[in-house]
């Protein structure tokens, strides 16, 4: 009973130190070809300021389509379009945010 | 209409100066700022005509820094140099304005210009339609050693000044076609005046030799009042006459400066003016010191007659005259109409009469101003309206 209840305990805390970005996005972009940080860099391309990146980022994880998507034909072809988000707006919000901060260019270039 | 020109006629009344001043002050502010104008357009095409120049070379950099760009966003997070060029300096901006990277001189960028330049650079901005790392807005950024500068000063100085001193120059000779029309009404009126005193010498001398001659003790006084009138009467004119004499042949004639003693002749002038004053009640108070001045006697006489003549003409009936004479300086002064101070300035212009109900050409004074010009005697006024006049000479 106390080896079930630990590793309860280990598995929950483990769920919940992950942030909103982590438990959304990373788990199923670990099994694509491109990664993250790509795919932020065709948003960068296409979108230029962190304002416009974000609402784009935001409207295609919301209405994911074919004619907006930032990745090329080839990648689309092969894996298709995801499916629309199931994330509430809060958290949809904080996932994009991370996202951002974390592979934005910003005070990287030296 | 061709008339003679003479001494009085070649210099400008101080109407004349003031309108031609006037002009001339307009004249010169308009071409000072018509060339202040064409110099801001010159300066701006000039500008223009660099930025020109430089926009190739700035387009060319501008091409190599995206390709570098293009390069880093592809291999971007393995590499965050970000590239640099000895030749010019360059910022990266996305598409809200806010800065990704820089390494500007000059941070004032203008996004809605393409060339232009700041303190002492040349910004160009390049708007890209792929936006790598971000950017839309490439800001290349070259010195502006400012020689292009130095070169438009000089021209604007070099041209301006032959364009001001050919604008001066066709200034005068537009004053001078403002100026004709008056000088020849004035020449006009120099010459009748001229002919027409020609004409007076001899009745005026006949009449008042005559008047001197006549025994008044056999005369009945109804006869002697008559007499004294025309007496009055041959004086005034005699006194005009000589002003315009004076005016049109004396005045170029030699001058036989000598040391006059000013009170005996202030005093045979008043004799002489006294049956005129008398015609208006109006009575001379003298304080007379000893004082003597060195000057033609002829001109001199001019003067203190035109003085006189005037303080009688424009004093009120039962009036006085007060002469003060000390040593270097002569008042005489009326009880009479007076001057506003706005008009003393004009005073001694030709032909200038503020009274039109009294006789005259307006010359006396124009005489006097001239004659203690010529002996830089100073000469004042003081004048109230309906009070009186007093005129002052120093020297």
């Amino acid at each position: 009973m106390v080896k079930k209840i630990v590793l309860f305990v280990v598995l929950t805390s483990g769920l919940f130190s992950q942030d909103a970005y982590e438990r959304n996005c990373v788990g199923c972009h670990k099994d694509l070809p491109t990664t993250l940080q790509q795919m932020f860099k065709e948003y960068l391309q296409t979108y230029s300021g962190e304002e416009n990146v974000k609402a784009g980022l935001k409207h295609y994880l919301r209405y994911p389509s074919k004619s907006i998507s930032v990745m090329s034909e080839l990648f689309i072809d092969s894996y298709g379009i995801k499916k629309k988000t199931t994330l509430n707006k809060k958290e949809l919000d904080e996932a994009i945010n991370i996202y951002w901060n974390k592979f934005k260019v910003f005070d990287k270039l030296k | 209409m061709l008339v003679s020109k003479n001494k009085a006629t070649n210099s400008l009344l101080k109407s004349e100066k003031k309108s031609l001043l006037r002009f001339l002050t307009l004249y010169v502010a308009m071409v000072i700022f018509m060339i202040t104008l064409l110099s801001v357009f010159y300066y701006q095409s000039q500008e223009k005509l660099m930025l020109a120049d430089q926009r190739a070379s700035l387009t060319k950099y501008a091409y190599i820094q995206t390709k570098r760009l293009k390069v880093l966003h592809y291999f971007f997070d393995e590499r965050t140099t970000y590239p640099r060029d000895p030749r010019f300096k360059s910022a990266i901006y996305d598409i809200e304005f806010m800065k990704i990277f820089s390494i500007l001189n000059d941070e004032s960028i203008r996004f809605d210009e393409e060339i232009y330049i700041t303190n002492k650079h040349i910004h160009f901005v390049k708007t890209l339609d792929t936006y790598y790392l971000g950017t839309k807005y490439l800001i290349i950024e070259v010195e502006d050693d400012g020689a292009w500068r130095g070169e438009i000063w000089k021209h604007i100085l070099g041209y301006g000044l032959i364009a001001f001193f050919l604008f001066m120059l066709f200034g005068l000779f537009l004053a001078k076609l403002f100026l004709k029309p008056m000088r020849d009404s004035i020449m006009l009126l120099d010459r009748f005046i001229k002919d027409t005193t020609h004409e007076l010498n001899t009745p005026l001398s006949a009449i008042l030799a005559n008047i001197e001659m006549m025994d008044t003790g056999v005369m009945v006084d109804k006869n002697k009042k008559k007499l004294n009138r025309i007496n009055i009467a041959a004086k005034t004119v005699s006194t005009l006459y000589k002003d315009l004499t004076y005016l049109t042949l004396e005045q170029e004639k030699q001058n036989e400066d000598e040391e006059i003693a000013v009170k005996p002749v202030l005093e045979n002038r008043v004799e002489y003016f006294d049956i005129l004053a008398k015609s208006k009640n109006i009575t001379f108070v003298l304080s007379l010191q000893h004082a003597t001045i060195f000057i033609d006697r002829r001109k001199f006489i001019r003067v203190i007659d035109n003085l006189i003549s005037n303080a009688i003409k424009y004093n009120k009936r039962g009036g006085e005259i007060e002469i003060v004479l000390q040593e270097n300086m002569l008042s005489i002064s009326d009880t009479g109409i007076g001057v506003s101070e706005d008009k003393i300035p004009f005073m001694f212009d030709r032909y200038m009469r503020f009274n039109q109900s009294e006789g005259g050409f307006g010359v006396g004074l124009s005489i006097v101003k001239k004659i203690v010009d010529e002996y830089n005697i100073q000469i004042e006024v003081e004048s109230k309206e309906g009070e009186g006049t007093k005129m002052v000479l120093k020297w």
